[in-house]
């Protein structure tokens, strides 16, 4: 198959994708339906009578055959209609919007985080093979790895919120700067820039520190470890030793030939990290009361709200598949050999 | 090279410090904003517009917005407040409201009766998922006569009317912004308009809710100038933000142990006042081995309320002794005098032997872990270790997830703890709720005696009677035991030390009057 064109691969990759959104949809649908309870029961149990509830379960469809709910789920979803919550009548796309923007502030910089501590500790620790700056890198690598995000989180809120004082610990900005700050993005950050709003900005980056540096750093683990065997690989590499031996200095051999070709694999890791990345996001925000989709998500399936649930799940999928397929581009267009 | 590297680090090192330094020396934007007060807590508001409003949480926003024509304005007293009184016919079947002159909405507009029979209609028409309506089931029909008079047409006598229309069932909206059919969503807040002290400005779902004055109010002006009420989903990170100084208060809902451990802190006061929400054990009175009597009353003989008060809610409770909590008119201590104070082991022994069961009787308890807060689990541990000792009983505990507990109950629960928060503060709530046949938790009780207690309460002409009638039905309650009783939390809100006022909320109403509060 290697013959096959780099057109034949890509329009195969993207068809992979439809069957995998399907079976991500299925699953979600089902799991949900599985799980004892509805969102009406959740709401209106413990206050009124089982008279009350079920008409409105049937007004909603609750008690249709399952078969009929799945039909009519997939149906809104071609058609685009993501809907309405059941619990607190929002739609869809306000999340998305809201939510998903706080969830996008906190991903890219704690992305930036990881790269920036993981890439500069990797090639650091490589560069020092087995000496005590490699071993330190390493534990730290395993250490941030290792470690659950809520975990971190409240080390670092305990150390720089309660014992030292200086940052905050929770929310994606203080209570007065969310209530003044114009929002056109959701993006706070960007908001803050965009209307010259320094004092904002700078409760916002404030805000930002300790969710961000919690997420990043585990996935700092990671690229440190991903960028010391590259490191370490490529300066045994014969074009090192080439420049050696034409007597450049080593500085330029280590940062323009060894490093620079070390990080290519690099790259792609970031991309298929964003999974975890999102993962990760649900317990930082939660961890953080930072108002992204993952807590969201976790408010709604404390109340069993099927709409948003799926809701939000597909935009995680979807959001998820994109980026694989991206970065299977990517590696197509770099790399002739990879086709199907 | 090795030296220069090394170099590049120290001064990498240097700048971190130096920007953790900066940090470090610059307070982030806290609660230090002039008279507004900055609220937290852990509630999540569900619907603001009051045709579909049902929960503590989604009330306290309201509560600022929107007024109905009785409420709490002071205590737990009820009083008129659009309205200036009420009567009612002979029968109470029809009762005859005037409205107070000279009251607007937020915009501007007069409100008038077109108003309230509009909000009343509303309700009814649109049948919200979250069930306030049911509130108005035995409203018939809402007639106007002037602007100023208001005529409820009742499908049976009911003593206890001007309480449903203290709730948000009867909060008066202005009929030119809210629409007749559908529920408003939460962040259109330029249609939220009622006649309340605050106008909601900014809504973010499960972030913020902020709040301006309302310039066209009719009665006293709030005592700061604006309210932002921030949402947590967990206490802990609500008692950092307060710790760190970033809220003035926090109302609604520490753990037991955080409230202990902030009575301690020299920068934030504890305010405690009257509470109304309860928490108690239901019983399906149908099904064995709690369809005997006799069980249930060595179980009502054995319940360890003091230990729960103190061990496990380190006192922000009291031992409950009735379905009706302490500070309503109307109750009594019916547990108390049935079954006494403490916990009486030869009692409990001797109901077991009247109940002819084989001891120790293996019973099983439902409780939910995701409801009614994570004291819920030693709480039942502590029910269990005083049943256990007593060698009458063998009790396995049992837990399920809110949203498959709220559905089950009754139907397929023997015995399940629940809470209750009332519907409107008055005694009639916490005892038809629980008494009445069919009541919505499913378990099987139902008392011909009870029900016409009930209905001679609801018919009763003077507060005298009624209150008779509900002591009446207090003792029946503790003698049939459809459910045990076991404690009553108190209202409990935590502040900076500069903020004022708190204590003029926390009575019995259980409402938290922001407009009272200063700093």
């Amino acid at each position: 198959m290697t013959g096959t064109s780099l057109r034949t691969y890509l329009i195969t990759r993207l068809a992979l994708v439809v069957p995998m959104v399907l079976i991500l949809l299925t699953l979600v649908f089902l799991l949900l339906r599985v799980a004892p309870g509805n969102p009406i029961e959740a709401a209106l149990g413990g206050h009124v009578p089982p008279s009350v509830v079920k008409p409105i379960e049937h007004r909603l469809g609750f008690d249709k055959p399952i078969l009929t709910q799945y039909g009519e789920y997939l149906w809104n979803i071609v058609r685009g209609n993501f809907g309405t919550t059941i619990t607190d009548n929002r739609p869809l796309s306000q999340i998305i919007a809201q939510n998903g923007a706080a969830t996008l502030e906190l991903t890219f910089f704690a992305m930036l985080i990881a790269i920036v501590v993981g890439v500069l500790i990797g090639l650091v620790a490589g560069r020092y093979r087995d000496t005590p700056i490699d071993i330190g890198g390493r534990l730290f690598g395993v250490f941030v790895y290792a470690t659950p995000p809520f975990f971190l989180g409240l080390m670092a809120q305990l150390v720089f919120g309660v014992w030292l004082g200086w940052l905050p610990t929770s929310d994606q900005a203080s209570p007065l700067t969310q209530a003044l700050l114009q929002t056109h993005t959701n993006i706070y950050f960007v908001d803050a820039i965009w209307d010259g709003n320094w004092g904002a900005l700078w409760d916002v980056v404030q805000h930002l520190i300790l969710p961000a540096s919690t997420l990043g750093l585990i996935t700092a683990g990671v690229f440190i470890r991903l960028t010391r065997v590259n490191v370490i690989r490529t300066l045994r590499d014969d074009y090192i030793e080439a420049a050696r031996a034409r007597g450049i200095v080593e500085r330029r051999v280590v940062f323009s030939h060894a490093f620079k070709n070390a990080l290519v694999p690099v790259i792609t890791v970031v991309g298929l990290n964003l999974a975890i990345l999102l993962g990760g996001a649900v317990l930082t925000e939660e961890t953080f009361n930072w108002p992204g989709i993952g807590h969201e998500l976790v408010l709604y399936l404390q109340d069993r709200d099927y709409t948003a649930v799926q809701g939000i799940m597909i935009v995680f999928a979807l959001v998820v598949v994109a980026v694989s397929v991206l970065v299977d581009f990517l590696n197509a267009f770099v790399d002739p050999r990879i086709r199907y | 090279m090795k030296r220069r590297f090394r170099w590049a680090l120290a001064v990498l090192t240097v700048a971190l410090a130096a920007i953790a330094a900066v940090v470090a020396t610059t307070a982030y934007g806290g609660a230090r904003s002039s008279g507004i007060i900055i609220d937290g807590t852990t509630g999540t508001v569900v619907n603001i517009d009051p045709a579909n409003q049902y929960d503590y949480d989604s009330f306290t926003v309201d509560l600022n917005i929107f007024q109905g024509l009785y409420g709490f304005p002071h205590g737990a007293k009820l009083q008129p407040v659009l309205a200036t009184g009420c009567s009612h016919s002979a029968n109470l079947k029809t009762w005859t409201c005037q409205l107070r002159h000279g009251v607007k909405f937020s915009n501007g507009d007069p409100m008038t009766s077109a108003d309230v029979k509009y909000s009343f209609d509303r309700v009814l028409k649109i049948k919200g998922d979250q069930g306030i309506y049911t509130l108005l089931s035995d409203l018939k029909s809402t007639t106007t006569s002037g602007k100023y008079t208001v005529v409820f047409h009742l499908k049976a006598p009911f003593s206890v009317w001007p309480y449903i229309l203290s709730t948000n069932a009867g909060y008066v909206v202005d009929h030119k912004t809210f629409p007749a059919d559908k529920i408003l969503a939460n962040t259109d807040t330029a249609h939220m308009i009622g006649t309340g002290p605050y106008v909601l400005t900014k809504f973010t779902p499960s972030q913020q809710a902020v709040f301006g004055l309302n310039k066209n109010y009719w009665g006293p002006k709030p005592k700061n100038s604006g309210l932002i009420i921030n949402y947590f989903t967990k206490s802990s990170t609500m008692k950092l933000a307060l710790e760190q100084g970033q809220l003035d208060m926090a109302f609604q809902t520490f753990a037991p142990n955080e409230i202990a451990a902030m009575q301690k802190e020299k920068s934030l006061t504890v305010h405690s006042g009257h509470g109304v929400v309860i928490r108690y054990l239901v019983f399906n009175v149908k099904r064995p081995p709690f369809n005997n009597l006799n069980v249930r009353k060595a179980i009502a003989y054995l319940m360890p309320r003091q230990t729960i008060a103190s061990r496990v809610y380190h006192g922000t409770v009291e031992p409950l002794y009735s379905m009706v909590p302490k500070g309503l008119p109307g109750q009594t201590d019916a547990f108390k005098t049935v079954y006494g104070a403490q916990p009486n082991l030869a009692k409990a022994k001797a109901a077991m032997k009247a109940a002819h069961v084989k001891t120790p009787l293996a019973i099983t308890l439902w409780w939910t872990p995701s409801h009614y807060g994570d004291a819920s689990a030693d709480e039942y541990a502590e029910i269990q270790r005083a049943l256990d000792a007593s060698h009458l009983f063998k009790v396995t505990l049992k837990s399920a997830e809110w949203a498959q507990y709220s559905g089950a109950l009754g139907k397929q629960y023997g015995a399940f703890q629940l809470g209750w928060f009332p519907d409107y503060p008055d005694a009639d709530d916490y005892t038809v709720s629980f008494y009445q046949t069919g009541s919505f938790y499913s378990n099987g009780y139902s008392s011909k005696k009870m029900d016409g207690l009930i209905a001679k309460e609801r018919a009763a002409k003077t507060d005298a009677s009624r209150y008779s009638y509900l002591k009446q039905m207090q003792l029946l309650g503790a003698q049939d035991l459809p459910t045990i009783p076991y404690w009553q939390g108190n209202m409990i809100a935590v502040s900076q030390k500069n903020v004022q006022g708190i204590n003029n909320t926390l009575d019995a109403a259980y409402y938290m009057r922001f407009w009272l509060i200063s700093k």
